[in-house]
């Protein structure tokens, strides 16, 4: 066994928060907004603990799908009784086979010399801009939802509003607001794409 | 994963269909197994319960 190998038992032993991105203020905003308008068969992309997908399973009558890229992130969300799929975004999903699909990506602006370089960060960074998820997100969720499909997706202010509804827009989205809060260094939106 | 979950799902290179293997079940629940692109031939884990769709190229990473 590597060093690097004992550093990830222990890790794993000692609890999995450095791991596992849990829920906050973005994660009940983006909640909210998903039991309001979720319907059918719905996709959490990103789930991390899996709180706001079960959150969606017990208060809608949507059929509740959660992914995330990280192993034990998938573990958390399968823990609490989630049909978890590990994918890098929304590639294993079928053309049309989603009716909703709510995303709270990684979005902070990260300096590129100033990574931390671990699962946290994943959870975490959206690259310099904050859109480096978000973009290739908006690129491709069209292809997966059903005719009269949505996306909700959560948007703070760091990561550049107006940025990432004109890439939705010109990916044929119509955009709208149907969340909003503010909080001392950043306002957090819910975007709801058609 | 469920067995009804293979509805949604597609080999995440080419969007074509999934092969799935059982090696375990509990009750519906489908514990180990594989998902292999039909055209692809691509292998795709299912380990405690739990399908690994990413892409063979970002599989390693961790």
């Amino acid at each position: 066994m590597t060093d690097e190998d004992t550093r990830e038992d222990l890790a794993d032993r000692r609890g999995l928060e450095r791991d596992v991105y849990q829920p906050a203020e973005d994660s009940r905003l983006l909640a909210e907004a998903a039991v309001e308008h979720a319907r059918g068969r719905t996709l959490e992309v990103g789930t991390g603990s899996g709180w706001v997908a079960e959150q969606i399973s017990r208060e809608t009558d949507a059929t509740v799908v959660a992914s995330d890229y990280n192993l034990e992130a998938c573990r958390q969300a399968r823990e609490r009784g989630l049909a978890v799929v590990r994918a890098d975004l929304v590639a294993p999903f079928r053309d049309a086979a989603l009716d909703t699909v709510a995303f709270n990506p990684p979005y902070l602006p990260t300096d590129p010399d100033n990574e931390w370089d671990d699962r946290m960060e994943r959870a975490l960074s959206g690259g310099e801009s904050g859109r480096a998820v978000i973009n290739p997100f908006l690129d491709t969720v069209g292809r997966v939802l059903s005719a009269d499909g949505i996306v909700l997706l959560l948007v703070s202010s760091l990561t550049g509003f107006d940025d990432v509804v004109a890439r939705a827009e010109s990916n044929g989205f119509a955009v709208s607001t149907v969340r909003q809060e503010s909080y001392p260094f950043e306002t957090l939106s819910i975007l709801c794409l058609e | 994963m469920k067995e009804s979950l293979m509805e949604i799902l597609c080999d995440p290179l080419d969007k074509s269909d999934l092969e799935l293997e059982v090696e375990e079940r509990d009750g519906e629940e489908i514990v180990e197994g594989r998902l292999i692109g039909t055209t692809t031939g691509e292998v795709y884990p299912i380990e405690d319960g739990i399908p690994n769709l990413l892409p063979p190229d970002m599989r390693d990473e961790e």
